[in-house]
């Protein structure tokens, strides 16, 4: 307030041209004016979508039949407690969140932990961080669908020089699934190195070299002052690639389709299924119920970690 | 290079940091290379077994193809309009709400701080349903602003805590005396703070940037029309019913992975710093 108050008692010295007293606004002013553009666009794309999701899904609504939406309760959450492709893609966006977070944490941390060696050279050991996160979930999905291919792929001739069998990789659902959970990890698991490789740089030396004198071994040291140090940005990075690992949609839909049969589809491909193929939004929009819940539990986490940070 | 660094896992030593170098390398480039060497192979090359690896006879008949089979200028096009305009305009609204929030005495600043980080990490695949219902009734259905909008809410969180950061270590007495000179706050939001900001700005446009070219579900709901399509989308175009031209494929990806991968290896060390500072998603 006192800048503000300021400024306008010297503003009258100077006698600007009239026009930019309009916009001289006061501070009030001024925030909702800058604000509104966001709170707008917010309201467009989140929060009338958000109110508009909950209330489709007591609608039978889908644009095939033509007929007009009908109000039909708790109908098609009924629907979905008894279709075992719900509880299937349910199933498998959960088992992809529980393998492919926890191992692109400890990759991430392998990653991190070689890229913090003292290199001469910088640029290439980033770049290599960087170039996975960049390429695109769905070139990736592509990408590895081509290296896991049974005939000519790469990964099988590996295994074969290796004088292992090859795997038919996309005929069986287990198969199928760590095919799909190894691309994943390898996606994500830079980023994830790049954010512990910034907590690992923060690190004062000064801490392990106190260690070595007490005579603590590498792996104590890891264990007692790398990690503890490196538990609020590791937290966050796995919140947010819970979220994300909870909305799996690009590489699948790439890899696999889904199949064999549903066997590796995920709760956001049968979302997109439901919506877009079949344009029953009805049931598509108690699908997305389920799934926005699920991240809401993660986001209540979220916040009230930071909360309690400061 | 003295060999008395004593952190956890650096077990000191050239052949260690040879070792590390490879793995690092192989684990972040061989995809990619593997896709580029691919591109390169004729279709007969593809089927020898065992297979080969590096290309015996480089072609870029693939590429031709690429360019011929299907529109794969029109996605570059839309991939880039779309990621461009998406983060001008990302950029825009960050930058205003972001002054708001370091500058002014907001008295709800908390409660919108805490607004923004939700948003973060809001699913925006939930709302498949209402936006599509929301695109069909506006008529934007296959338009490239029914991907800029959700796009720019996608990136929208990320920017404005980035920025948020970075404006305030702008001192607050570089703008007061702009203001002395006659200069609106708004002026002098638009004449001091973001010139100074410049690098923090552009880093956010990067990461903005990045998540619209990569986005891929909305896309593919969208616009079907093969005229609008982005590049993820249009990639998959590219399979037959029983085929799967893997070299064409590859060749296609390869012009799709090189816009980003210019912007990643010139901004490299920007990239990193705003990825780690403000800006987690992944």
């Amino acid at each position: 307030m006192t800048t503000s108050t300021l400024s306008t008692t010297d503003r009258i010295e100077k006698q600007p041209p009239a026009w930019t007293k309009m916009l001289d606004l006061s501070d009030r002013a001024l925030a909702v004016l800058l604000l509104a553009p966001a709170a707008l666009l917010l309201s467009l794309i989140i929060v009338y979508p958000v109110l508009r999701l909950g209330y489709t899904s007591f609608f039978s609504l889908s644009l095939t039949s033509g007929l007009p939406a009908e109000f039909v309760g708790l109908d098609n959450y009924r629907l979905m407690i008894d279709d075992p492709v719900f509880w299937e893609t349910t199933w498998n966006t959960v088992l992809i969140t529980l393998i492919t977070v926890p191992g692109a944490l400890v990759v991430g941390m392998a990653l991190a932990l070689l890229a913090n060696l003292p290199f001469r050279v910088q640029w290439p050991v980033r770049l290599s961080l960087l170039i996975p996160w960049a390429l695109p979930l769905s070139f990736a999905g592509l990408i590895f669908a081509w290296f896991f291919h049974s005939e000519y792929g790469v990964v099988n001739d590996v295994l074969m020089r290796l004088g292992l069998p090859g795997v038919i990789w996309f005929n069986s659902p287990n198969w199928a699934m760590a095919a799909i959970c190894l691309t994943i990890i390898w996606k994500t698991s830079s980023f994830m190195a790049l954010i512990i490789l910034a907590g690992l740089q923060t690190i004062p030396r000064s801490l392990y070299e106190a260690a070595d004198v007490d005579g603590a071994g590498r792996v104590r040291q890891f264990v007692e002052i790398t990690l503890p140090l490196l538990k609020p940005s590791i937290v966050v990075a796995l919140i947010f690639r819970t979220i994300t690992a909870l909305q799996t949609f690009d590489i699948p839909y790439m890899m696999t389709g889904g199949g064999p049969g549903t066997s590796t589809s995920t709760l956001a491909m049968y979302i997109h299924q439901n919506t877009i193929s079949f344009l029953d939004l009805g049931y598509g929009s108690a699908l997305a119920v389920v799934m926005f819940l699920l991240s809401m539990c993660v986001t209540v986490v979220y916040l009230r970690i930071i909360r309690t940070k400061g | 290079m003295t060999a008395t660094v004593t952190q956890p896992g650096a077990l000191s030593g050239k052949p260690l940091r040879a070792i590390a170098a490879i793995i690092l390398l192989v684990n972040g480039m061989f995809p990619a290379l593997w896709i580029l060497f691919t591109s390169l192979k004729t279709e007969a090359e593809l089927t020898l077994k065992p297979i080969s690896w590096f290309p015996h006879a480089p072609t870029l008949a693939n590429y031709m193809q690429a360019f011929s089979d299907q529109p794969l200028h029109l996605f570059l096009f839309n991939s880039l309009m779309v990621a461009l305009l998406s983060t001008c305009l990302t950029l825009f609204i960050s930058v205003l709400a972001a002054y708001a929030i370091a500058r002014l005495n907001l008295k709800y600043r908390g409660l919108i701080l805490s607004a923004i980080i939700a948003v973060s990490t809001f699913p925006l695949v939930t709302l498949l349903v209402p936006l599509f219902e929301i695109m069909r009734a506006l008529n934007l259905l296959n338009t490239w602003i029914a991907l800029i909008l959700p796009y720019t809410v996608l990136s929208l969180p990320v920017c404005t805590l980035m920025l948020v950061s970075f404006f305030e270590g702008i001192p607050r007495d570089l703008e007061n005396a702009a203001m002395i000179d006659g200069c609106t706050r708004l002026g002098a939001l638009f004449k001091v703070v973001v010139p100074l900001c410049a690098p923090g700005v552009f880093t956010a446009g990067i990461l903005a940037f990045v998540n619209a070219w990569d986005e891929f579900l909305l896309a593919l709901s969208f616009n079907s029309n093969p005229a609008l399509r982005t590049l993820p989308v249009g990639i998959q175009l590219y399979q037959g019913e029983f085929a799967f031209p893997w070299p064409v494929i590859s060749a296609a990806l390869v012009v799709g992975i090189v816009p980003v991968a210019v912007l990643i290896v010139i901004f490299q060390e920007r990239v990193v710093s705003g990825l780690t500072a403000g800006g987690i998603k992944g």
